[in-house]
């Protein structure tokens, strides 16, 4: 269980790195082609016009998968920001209880997030939406993969919960905690 | 009672004061029953989101250009193809032919339609004078959606993606050379920072729907749903003549901007129409028998 | 309801769900979510996913995690500690020595990046490791670096500026123009302040290099010549028509990448911790970009920042009166909102006022991107001090104490340009013909 749970992290954030990498890619061959017909056009030969079709459009559905495979995976290495200055006036139990609270709180919110999601990414396939731009893209393809990451956040957020309440300590948490001694203090 | 409108337009330009006045127009016959609060300038949903917000009844009415949907159903790129209709009378019966075949698939998404309103037409905008259309050859040209890149294709120019708030930088750091749009929009960016020459096509006059979610739309008494249509047949009158005026009214911002302003040259007008019915025989194909029919009312009117 | 006891209540609510722990992101989410639930009948899931899906697939956002992957690159390779084993000697009698890095640095960066997440994330990452292990007074080192990060949207390009001018009809190109002189006179500010202070505070300071012979001085500018070949291409890439802004950010990674491999300095597996340390960052910082959008259309909703600024009109004030009362109000709401929301939710109810009281509306934008930069490093709600907190550990609101000088800075600047408003408009008034 552990190690699936692991396994589909690391996956998510290699998603993540791939929809970034492709983003550098696409927009560097769109740079490539600008360049070769500035340098056609120096030559005095006719642009060749190469680019690559709805890059905006797509680098921005890319984008936004990118951002949201990540979400559970940043959770796990504490990347996301909080303010712990209250928290770090209570003892050992005090840190539990409320460190349980926030995840239970955003156990609730996050299940919103992948519900309202996950309805608009269903609408979009039964409707056949389709992207304004020169290559059409099915929306329910990034809006699902969005969704996708939500509910990856989801699992994430309850694996800190069930690990909170078994081993009496979240992992994030003490990710947090090691920071706060190592960079925080004076 | 409240109603929240998306528009995506800022509050200069004219299709927003119309919406302002059509709002009006709407708490004054509703006696203060229904109130609307235009949100201009993508400041609720952005463009993209504005037709999708209004279906599911996020708002129960909003603005949005027509030809945004065009790859939905080609009918809703008619008013796009250059020099089908490059004229306010030819648009206007363009619309009249073409507007139940627009009512009825919106209709089925649960969208009422209100009115529609033109953009003046799509002119020219360059850095350079260009009369001979073999001029064209080569240069970049913006490209925003399939037509726009299919017209920069046929005539022998570089389709160039350029977002919108990316078009001043674009031109000034000579990614792209050129553009085609209306008037409005080229004076409201003040486009003689960015370009010098301005050809007045016409080519196209593409247009801005007002449309309220259906099931909202009924939940009104009779009497209301009376009073926003009334509003909106207004609105739309008063919209086209704003166009109208505004078409001369820009041009002459140009001028006084420092742009040079002329007339196409006659065989770069006859190398447009023809451009302009490759674009509509294309069109034809893809939209079937129901939009030859579409096009064959209107050339017969 | 109400609207002040709503605006109350939802002051109350942030902070108290701050302070207890939660994420920021989901924090704006469920304050969104009280205003939507109290104020408006619109169906709040789809209003929510309807947004976030717009609002994060936004083109213009491609940028920010490109330029903080080419920050991550230059981290890891030996770029950054070359670049500023580079500055220390030339910078040596400089008073504040290498704590100049960051208003300059940003101020450079500035030039490539419409952001002032990403100028933040990007100099910091590089400037707060080095400046800290050469002994520089950490709260300096932040406070610099939060105040400068906020160039980025003052120094062109910048994506307040595109918003605005979109938005008003204004000239985006008049409108860059017109914040070169503001963001000259900023890092004149800057740079004076660190000057005084490290005149004022000599005992936490570093001690001072040694004095750099001919050898160590042309050794240096060779450190040196990687970071200005990078930053003048990237400058480069825009300026000869090869690149727009957005994809600048990309030529940034490919130069970042180039030089980190001719130098040495990146393998497989710190190119692979670079990315995961981008992706992970500007995960962080979308999350919470997706809180506040959805907390910007729930304020659409409720109205609260319209009647607000609306009230404001009413009270019939001199062009003075008037400027002074709108800072205020950006600096209060600025506090809770994030800088584009607040352009976006008020200027079509505040630019008519300001038009009517005999107001440049260039300048006004040049005015409401300095509010916007304070917003960025006041708490709770500012991209700046979350970026700050993640790179530092540092929390928000420490981070915004160290800011504090850099925010009366701000004001003082804005002040200065209501008086002089020629340093925004006379460059525009030159450069462009009519
Ligand atoms: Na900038
Ligand atoms: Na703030």
């Amino acid at each position: 269980m552990r190690k699936a749970l692991e396994t589909l992290y690391g996956a998510a954030l290699a998603g993540t790195c791939i929809a970034l990498a492709t983003i550098a890619l696409l927009v560097f061959l769109q740079v490539s082609g600008r360049a070769l017909d500035q340098v056609l056009v120096a030559l005095g030969q006719p642009r060749l016009g190469l680019s690559v079709p709805s890059l905006a459009e797509i680098g921005g559905y890319l984008s936004g998968v990118a951002a949201f495979l990540a979400l559970g995976p940043a959770l796990r290495s504490a990347s996301h920001i909080r303010v712990t200055l209250v928290l770090r006036a209570f003892g050992p139990r005090g840190d539990r209880i409320a460190t349980a609270l926030v995840l239970l709180v955003a156990l609730g919110l996050a299940l919103f997030m992948v519900r309202a999601m996950g309805a608009q990414a269903l609408t979009s396939y039964q409707r056949g939406s389709m992207s304004y731009g020169m290559l059409p893209v099915s929306l329910w393809i990034p809006q699902g993969l969005m969704v996708l990451g939500l509910a990856i956040f989801v699992l994430a957020l309850l694996d800190e919960l069930v690990t909170l309440i078994r081993r009496g300590t979240a992992p994030f948490r003490d990710i947090e905690r090691n920071r706060e001694i190592t960079e925080g203090g004076h | 009672q409240n109603w929240d409108m998306p528009t995506p337009y800022g509050d200069g330009i004219f299709h927003t004061q119309n919406i302002m006045q059509f709002a009006e127009d709407v708490a004054e016959a509703t006696e203060g029953r229904l109130n609307i609060t235009v949100h201009s300038a993508n400041s609720l949903f952005g463009h993209a989101e504005i037709r999708d917000a209004v279906r599911d009844g996020l708002v129960p009415i909003g603005e949005f250009l027509l030809s945004r949907l065009a790859n939905e159903d080609p009918i809703f790129a008619l008013d796009s193809i250059p020099f089908l209709a490059s004229s306010y009378d030819d648009a206007e019966r363009l619309w009249a032919a073409s507007r139940e075949a627009v009512t009825d698939r919106l209709a089925e998404q649960g969208l009422t339609v209100l009115y529609a309103v033109p953009w003046p037409g799509q002119s020219l905008y360059l850095r350079r004078e260009i009369t001979d259309p073999a001029e064209m050859a080569g240069l970049s040209f913006r490209a925003y959606n399939v037509a726009t890149e299919r017209l920069a294709q046929l005539l022998g120019a570089t389709p160039t993606q350029v977002e919108e708030t990316d078009v001043p930088t674009a031109f000034s750091t000579g990614r792209v050379e050129a553009m085609i749009t209306s008037p409005s929009t080229g004076a409201n960016a003040q486009a003689w920072d960015f370009t010098s020459h301005y050809i007045d096509t016409q080519a196209w006059l593409p247009k801005n729907i007002v449309v309220v979610n259906t099931d909202a739309f009924e939940a009104l008494s009779e009497e209301d749903q009376a009073a926003i249509l009334a509003a909106a047949e207004e609105a739309e009158t008063r919209g086209w003549e704003m166009s109208r005026a505004e078409t001369a009214e820009k041009i002459a911002e140009l001028e006084a901007g420092g742009m040079i302003v002329s007339q196409p040259s006659e065989a770069l007008a006859a190398r447009l129409q023809e451009i302009g019915e490759t674009m509509t025989s294309e069109w034809e194909a893809s939209a079937g028998p129901e939009g030859a029919a579409v096009v064959e009312a209107y050339r017969n009117q | 309801m109400d609207i002040t006891l709503l605006s109350a209540l939802l002051v109350v609510v942030l902070f108290g769900l701050l302070l207890s722990g939660l994420w920021v992101g989901f924090a704006l989410l469920a304050v969104g979510m009280v205003a939507m639930e109290l104020a408006s009948s619109a169906p709040m899931g789809a209003v929510f996913a309807r947004r976030i899906w717009g609002a994060m697939t936004g083109w213009d956002l491609t940028a920010l995690p490109m330029f903080i992957w080419m920050g991550e690159i230059l981290f890891r390779s030996r770029l950054s500690s070359d670049m500023f084993a580079g500055m220390a000697p030339l910078t040596r009698r400089l008073p504040g020595g290498l704590l100049h890095v960051n208003v300059f640095g940003c101020a450079l960066f500035a030039c490539v990046s419409g952001s002032s997440a990403a100028t933040t994330a990007t100099v910091g990452r590089m400037s707060l490791p080095e400046l800290r292990a050469r002994g520089y007074d950490p709260g300096m080192a932040i406070g610099t670096l939060a105040g400068a990060g906020t160039f980025g949207f003052l120094i062109p390009p910048s994506l307040i500026l595109i918003v605005y001018g979109a938005a008003t009809e204004q000239s985006i190109a008049r409108l860059f123009l017109a914040g070169v002189g503001p963001g000259l006179l900023l890092a004149v500010l800057f740079s004076g302040y660190v000057m005084i202070w490290s005149r004022l505070n000599r005992h936490r300071m570093p001690a001072p290099e040694p004095a750099p012979g001919w050898r160590e001085r042309l050794r240096a500018l060779g450190l040196l010549a990687p970071t200005i070949l990078l930053i003048v291409g990237v400058i480069g890439s825009i300026y000869a028509g090869l690149a727009s802004p957005t994809e600048a950010a990309v030529i940034g990674v490919a130069g970042a990448l180039t030089i980190a491999g001719l130098t040495g300095g990146l393998d497989r597996a710190s190119f692979l911790a670079s990315l995961k340390g981008a992706a992970l960052t500007s995960c962080m910082i979308a999350f919470i970009l997706a809180g506040a959008s959805f907390l910007t259309v729930a304020m659409g909703f409720t109205g609260i920042p319209r009647t607000l600024a609306a009230w404001i009109g009413e009270q019939g004030l001199s062009q003075f009166g008037l400027l002074a009362v709108l800072l205020l109000f950006f600096i209060v709401i600025g506090c809770f909102l994030d800088g584009i929301s607040i352009v976006v939710l008020t200027t079509s109810v505040i630019l008519p006022m300001v038009i009517a009281a005999g107001i440049d509306p260039i300048w006004f934008g040049i005015f409401l991107v300095l509010v916007v930069e304070m917003s960025q490093i006041t708490p709770p709600v500012g991209f700046n001090l979350f970026v700050i907190q993640s790179i530092s550990g540092r929390n928000i609101f420490e981070v915004a104490w160290y800011a504090l000088p850099f925010f009366l800075l701000l004001v003082l600047a804005t002040a200065i340009i209501a008086l002089f408003p020629e340093i925004a408009l006379w460059l525009p008034s030159t450069m462009m013909s009519n």
